[in-house]
């Protein structure tokens, strides 16, 4: 996981598009199927935590200013 | 002239009597300069002195009170031509221009040579505006050239320090009218322009009589504005004064307050833009964020993600679907098999022997299941089985 956090936001966000695609598109096999969602999850919580970190950075920095 | 030695020398009163005899035969000619100092002492006699306007250098003029009446009061720096003859005062070994007549230079004069210099300058190019260098937004220094404590410094230094508190000045305070303006404008200017730490030179000095700005229209120093690398703001006289300095100047202020808000920015408002800006940037973050977020949000509530299940269901549906088929194929396998089966019994029973047994008819059988078709060739004590319509029994041959 600690190497998964070097994954830049647009790269996660892109696999995690490809791999919906590709479970909606269903040719995958259940073994597949099962690995893509898995992965896809992951992606999800990585694109989840850039966004909030990329928040709560901008937040933080507005609140002394003001 | 003479013939002199160290052991031989000349005698002073010899030596001077000889320059005067020379300066005597020199004839009068005329003379333009800016008086600057005038005595009238009794006697009948004036002195004054005679500078150059430009340079500093002079000349020292004496006249009858009477020659002097024509003009008199002269103005302050006032210009003027003098038809003068050289004297030589043996006295004190001094030389005099005894002037017999002295005319002033009249404002309208002065102006036509003005305005003939500006149009030489001009055609030069000295004011056009590819020449004017943009001020510096924050200067490290700014050099500040102005009179001896006047209005002029006060409302630049102080205008500036309340923009831009930190600001840092190289003044330098000069003589702002007269003759000897030009020369320590001139001066002042080449010292700062040669601070590589001062950014922007500002000249100023406050409003005065039309002669009082002529320095600021001096050839000299505004050929040496225009070589200056350092930008420069000129804030001469008022708004309706435009001295020539003006003119070559980066950037003209109306007045010295105006100067200073042009070579420092107002803190308050660096601030505010700051401010601003960071604004700017937060929302347009908070705006790829919330982009950015919802996006994610939507691949994450696509039915695949969202129900992962469906993935199982779908291929237990189709498993439950093959099971159907498979069975449904299979019942109906048996059936066809049973109807065959049924098919093959009834034609079974057609040919089977019970309905002539049932008329009464027996079938008699061998021990080896051989049917006995002819009793003739029976022996005595042969095992008999004997199938009636319903049962069998068993007999023995007796003959």
């Amino acid at each position: 996981m600690a190497a998964e956090k070097k994954l830049s936001y647009e790269a996660a966000r892109d696999e995690l598009a490809e791999i919906v695609e590709s479970l909606e598109d269903g040719s995958a096999s259940l073994e597949e199927s099962l690995k893509l969602w898995e992965r896809g999850e992951e992606l999800a919580k990585i694109c989840q935590e850039w966004l909030d970190g990329a928040k709560a950075k901008l937040d933080a920095a507005k609140k002394p200013a003001q | 002239m003479f013939e002199t030695s160290s052991e031989n020398p000349a005698p002073v009163r010899v030596v001077t009597e000889a320059i005067k005899e020379y300066v005597d035969r020199l004839g009068p000619i005329w003379i333009e300069g800016e008086i600057s100092e005038l005595n009238e002492r009794s006697g009948g006699m004036a002195f004054m002195r005679l500078r150059d306007t430009s340079s500093d250098m002079s000349l020292s003029v004496m006249c009858y009170k009477t020659v002097l009446a024509p003009v008199s009061p002269l103005p302050a720096n006032a210009r003027v031509v003098i038809h003068a003859k050289p004297s030589w005062f043996t006295k004190n070994g001094s030389l005099t221009m005894s002037a017999k007549e002295i005319r002033q230079v009249g404002v309208g004069e002065l102006l036509a040579r003005l305005e003939a210099l500006k149009e030489k300058l001009a055609t030069e190019g000295l004011f056009s505006s590819d020449r004017k260098v943009d001020l510096p937004r924050l200067p490290r220094k700014v050099g500040l050239i102005c009179g001896r404590n006047t209005d002029a410094e006060k409302d630049v230094v102080e205008n500036a320090r309340r923009r831009w508190p930190a600001v840092q000045f190289e003044i330098r305070e000069v003589t702002v009218q007269g003759a000897a303006a030009v020369v320590e404008v001139s001066a002042a200017l080449t010292e700062l322009e040669a601070d590589s730490e001062v950014d922007v030179i500002i000249i100023t000095r406050g409003g005065g009589s039309f002669e009082d700005l002529l320095p600021f229209s001096d050839e000299s120093l505004i050929r040496l504005a225009a070589e200056c690398v350092t930008p420069i703001v000129s804030a001469i006289g008022h708004e309706k004064d435009a001295p020539l300095l003006d003119l070559v100047a980066d950037y003209r202020a109306s007045t010295p307050t105006d100067a200073a808000k042009r070579v420092v920015p107002d803190i308050a408002q660096e601030i505010a833009d700051i401010e601003k800006i960071r604004e700017r940037i937060y929302r347009r973050l908070m705006a790829t964020i919330d982009f950015e977020s919802n996006q994610i949000a939507q691949l994450r509530n696509r039915p695949v993600m969202r129900d992962p299940f469906v993935m199982v269901t779908t291929r237990l549906e189709e498993l439950k679907g093959l099971r159907d088929r498979s069975h449904r194929g299979f019942s109906s396998l048996i059936e066809v098999e049973k109807k065959a089966i049924k098919g093959v019994r009834d034609h079974l029973r057609s040919l089977s022997p019970q309905s002539t047994m049932d008329r009464g008819y027996s079938v008699v059988q061998l021990s080896d299941g051989s049917i006995v078709r002819d009793a003739t060739k029976l022996k005595a004590g042969t095992s008999l089985r004997i199938r009636a319509a319903k049962g069998e029994t068993t007999a023995t041959v007796d003959v």
